[in-house]
């Protein structure tokens, strides 16, 4: 069930009566959210209704051992478990099939059928689910008193498919509140939605449909200038492909009274490598940072090679995160080194004081965003060759436009304008939108709905970070 | 407790959703989804198929298409394969020196060598190998290649027959004239031995010199001199294991159309002659009639394959008034100038369009091509190939593009390799079926008693 599709939006309204109806008593509310997950993970596969939960009772159970021991190897051995468990869980659906597949062609046999192919890759499953035992054999959180809101805490259904990733430490307290939804939440919670409708269909599915598909499919077939272009487009529809499943998983939430954190700040805006990782995914790479690139080896060395390393490997391990190929660790290291090399450059010469000009902002943002186009090259295309044929027709030089249409360059130019809308204009749309009449917050929704059967390009395609 | 001003909300716009719906501003929703307990193997939904209604309306001169055609992918109603037949019944029984010789002219899929690749792979693998054939001395365009050789070159001024056309209408046997002056070079490497390799270029007053070299040693010079403009082929024998060839232009100007690679025999030979944008239209009107046919009589084909149409699929009043005229005409061409070949007639393969709705649909004016094919194919003799129905007909373009691992690009009309394997398959099995039930009716034949009145 894509969080796009009216199936999704008939479950949500089914859930949002259920929920409130009950929700003044704290199990029945919290009894409606677990069914509603298992159900939502259900209708991927029946499979996940034996998986998810023993997972998630594993590792309850694991957070409360791990809370009543002060014995340092036992504890270690607790949350080596739970680690294994839950990136056991990752590789299990997610790198067996490649790794037999590859064995096979090594060995020159045929492929066992590896029988945990599932459609779901559960990643953002595992990492939610670590960040509870992990912060409570760091002592950073307790454990949580109740079962129920344990569960449906770890697989709170709206951050499921790709977030955004959330501490189980920063939900459970939120299903203990008793407050009824109020007025200002509930608008901004349709407005997030309608909001990511429109990202997701009116302008990243429109731009993909219509150019950035097509180009790293056959970039041969294409002249450098609508490589180029498709490029740039792909940029643009990353972020609002990703960006709108995040207002709307953000906005199903809040429906339910609970809060999720934001995963983007305006990211082609950054003015360094080490900035644009803070606008960008930010529940990831707080992950990364807190639960990966803390936890290696070598950080309080004096020996200042390790935070170098340990930035070039965290991204690497964020890379191939994304799916285990060559083009995903590229993509990893480019960052990495990116980042490595913005910290080597920042101890050399100091913190320098950002300049006020802003033909120098302009020209950093420029430089930076060009770096991240870089590697979205490697991150977009099928395969490390495929990529090699993107640069290579870039470099052709050569110049047509044949195959771009006026209304691609409008919803580009139109993207790439609202991306860098002042903040405070988003602020007072949300507003605007929120502090209107029942009546008119439901007459836009309709007629959102109406302009994307209309003008949006397809039917429901997936989410780009679906697949992660 | 419901939250108020939310629920209210919620149920308005469910009430305003089901209003645009009953007066048919909004499409339908299907909410019942929510309950489809079907397991799915991947996160991509299927995508609802959908052909786009009949709504062109048609001539009258040739029959109305059946949505659905069924019925024999390869249709010989006239035994008109009998000549490729045979020559492959020769190179399979190893005659010596039995060459089955295929030239297969095509557009954009063809261009990159995708499905002429497999079918001659296959067609090769159970018949032989007797080279690669045709290939151009550079790309023309980014996309253009060949699986197994790798072609470079820099200097030439590059006119396609589909594109920026030679002025004289002179493009050789693969429809792209290359005119080098001094320096202008090529690099062919093969990725298998070869024995043979035949330059065609032009001879031509005033016509320069062209220096070959295989590993970087000299293997001949090509004088390109001559009293008036006529079509030209020099062959040069390859030192064994040489694979990397160089051709360069030592003294200008040189105009050449292309080189053929050739094993010794027997086998097959597999010509991959793909223009971007190749149209029937092209062929007839930019392919100088003389000298094509030389080019073609040159070659010695068993089979001449046809496989134009997927840029003329979408212009419904031109596939009514011209399309058949102008295929008749080039077949007639053909017909002419190769007599003793077999002519077959390869239609296009489905293409995709979004249609209103956002679904992938067949246009209305494919299957009326590719029905306007089949029967001037019979018409005039040919054979015909339906690649359309083969793949599956309406809607195999929005399969092909949900199906995982994908077989069409985004683009919905070129497949990915996968796709382009699929057809060459296709392709390859029609043939050899072809070729077997070809060879037991003969063989039924020589077994059959004379008749009576025969009888010595």
């Amino acid at each position: 069930m894509l969080l796009s599709t009216p199936a999704y939006f008939t479950f949500l309204i089914a859930v949002f009566f259920a929920y409130w109806l009950v929700s003044r008593f704290r199990f029945a509310g919290l009894a409606v959210i677990v069914f509603a997950n298992y159900f939502f993970y259900a209708r991927w596969d029946l499979v996940y209704l034996a998986l998810i939960p023993a997972a998630s009772t594993c590792d309850f159970l694991i957070g409360h051992a791990l809370a009543t021991t002060a014995r340092p190897l036992l504890r270690r051995a607790l949350v080596t478990c739970s680690l294994v468990l839950n990136i056991g869980l990752i590789a299990s659906v997610k790198y067996m099939p490649l790794l037999l597949d590859s064995y096979a062609h090594f060995t020159s046999t045929n492929a066992r059928t590896w029988p945990w192919i599932l459609p779901l890759g559960l990643s953002f499953y595992a990492f939610q689910s670590l960040t509870y035992t992990i912060d409570i054999y760091r002592r950073d959180a307790k454990p949580a008193d109740s079962y129920l809101a344990y569960l449906a805490s770890a697989s709170f259904f709206p951050t499921t498919l790709a977030g955004p990733i959330t501490r189980i430490s920063t939900l459970l307290p939120q299903w203990s509140k008793r407050e009824l939804l109020s007025a200002q939440d509930g608008g901004k919670a349709f407005f997030l939605i309608g909001l990511g409708l429109l990202k997701k269909f009116l302008i990243a599915d429109y731009l993909a449909e219509n150019l950035i598909n097509r180009v790293f499919d056959l970039p041969k077939l294409y002249s450098g200038s609508e490589v180029l272009l498709g490029v740039y487009g792909y940029a643009l529809q990353l972020y609002y492909d990703f960006s709108g499943y995040t207002d709307i998983a953000i906005g199903s939430a809040l429906l339910l009274g609970i809060k999720l954190p934001g995963n983007f700040n305006r990211p082609y805006a950054a003015q360094n490598i080490a900035d644009f990782w803070r606008r960008w995914h930010i529940s990831f790479s707080n992950w990364l940072r807190d639960y990966l690139y803390f936890s290696l080896p070598g950080l309080r060395s004096r020996w200042k090679i390790f935070t170098y390393a340990n930035l070039v490997l965290t991204m690497a391990i964020g890379g191939l995160w994304h799916g285990a190929s060559w083009t995903f660790l590229i993509w990893g290291l480019w960052h990495g080194t990116g980042l490595a090399v913005q910290r080597w450059w920042q101890v050399l010469r100091g913190n320098p004081k950002p300049s006020a000009h802003s033909s120098v902002h302009f020209f950093k943002g420029l430089a930076t965003f060009h770096f991240v186009l870089l590697g979205w090259i490697f991150f977009r295309a099928p395969s490390v060759a495929a990529a090699r044929d993107i640069f290579a027709q870039i470099g052709s030089g050569t110049v047509s436009f044949a195959n771009v249409t006026p209304g691609f360059l409008l919803v580009l130019a139109i993207a790439a304008c609202a991306h860098y809308l002042p903040k405070n204009w988003y602020d007072g749309c949300l507003k605007l939108y929120s502090d209107s009449p029942f009546y008119a917050q439901a007459a836009l929704m309709a007629l959102l709905i109406v302009a994307i059967q209309y003008v949006g390009a397809t039917g429901a395609v997936p989410f780009i970070y679906n697949r992660f | 407790m419901l939250p108020k001003k939310s629920s209210l909300a919620i149920v308005t716009f469910g009430v305003l959703i089901l209003l645009l719906q009953l007066t048919k501003f909004a499409r339908p929703f299907a909410p019942d989804a929510a309950l489809d307990f079907r397991p799915r193997s991947s996160p991509v939904p299927e995508e609802p198929i959908r052909a786009r209604s009949q709504g062109a309306s048609f001539g009258n001169k040739i029959v109305s298409v059946p949505r659905n055609p069924t019925g024999p992918n390869l249709i010989d109603q006239r035994d008109s394969l009998k000549a490729f037949y045979q020559a492959l019944w020769r190179t399979e029984a190893r005659q010596p020196g039995a060459v089955t010789r295929i030239l297969h002219y095509g557009d954009s899929p063809v261009t990159a060598d995708s499905i002429t690749a497999d079918a001659r792979a296959l067609l090769q693998e159970h018949f032989g190998d007797a080279g690669h054939g045709f290939v151009l001395i550079a790309k023309p365009w980014a996309w253009y290649g060949h699986r197994g050789v790798d072609v470079r070159g820099s200097g030439w001024h590059i006119e396609a027959a589909s594109q920026s056309r030679a002025r004289d209408g002179l493009h050789g046997l693969g429809g792209v004239s290359f005119q080098g002056g001094t320096g202008a070079s090529s690099q062919l490497v093969l990725h298998e031995d070869h024995a043979r390799m035949e330059v065609k270029y032009l001879r031509q007053p005033g016509g320069g010199s062209l220096a070959v070299e295989a590993d970087s040693s000299p293997i001949g010079k090509l004088e390109t001199d001559g009293p008036e403009k006529q079509p030209a082929f020099q062959m040069f024998d390859l030192p064994v294991g040489a694979r990397d060839i160089q051709l360069t232009v030592e003294r200008g100007p040189v105009r050449i159309f292309g080189v053929s690679f050739e094993k010794d025999g027997p086998g097959v030979i597999y010509n991959s002659l793909g223009l971007n944008g190749g149209q029937v239209q092209m062929a007839l009107r930019f392919f100088e009639k003389v000298q094509w046919a030389a080019e073609l009589q040159h070659e010695q084909p068993d089979l001449v394959v046809v496989n134009y149409g997927t840029n003329e699929s979408l212009y419904a009043d031109y596939i009514e008034r011209y399309y058949p005229g102008e295929l008749r005409e080039l077949l007639r061409r053909i017909q002419t100038a190769v007599p003793k070949a077999s002519v077959l007639v390869m239609s296009p393969m489905d293409r995709g369009e979004r249609n209103s709705s956002g679904q992938i649909a067949t246009p209305a004016t494919l299957p009326r091509l590719v029905e306007i094919q089949r029967q001037i194919a019979a018409e005039t003799g040919c054979a015909f190939f339906n690649t359309f129905q083969a793949m599956g007909g309406e809607g195999t373009m929005a399969r092909w593009y949900a199906s995982q691992p994908r077989l069409v690009s985004a683009d919905f009309m070129h497949p990915l390799p996968a796709g382009a394997k699929k057809v060459g398959v296709l392709l390859d099995q029609a043939l050899e079926s072809g070729f077997r039930q070809f060879k037991a009716r003969q063989e039924r034949l020589a077994e059959q008693p004379p008749a009576k009145g025969q009888e010595q």
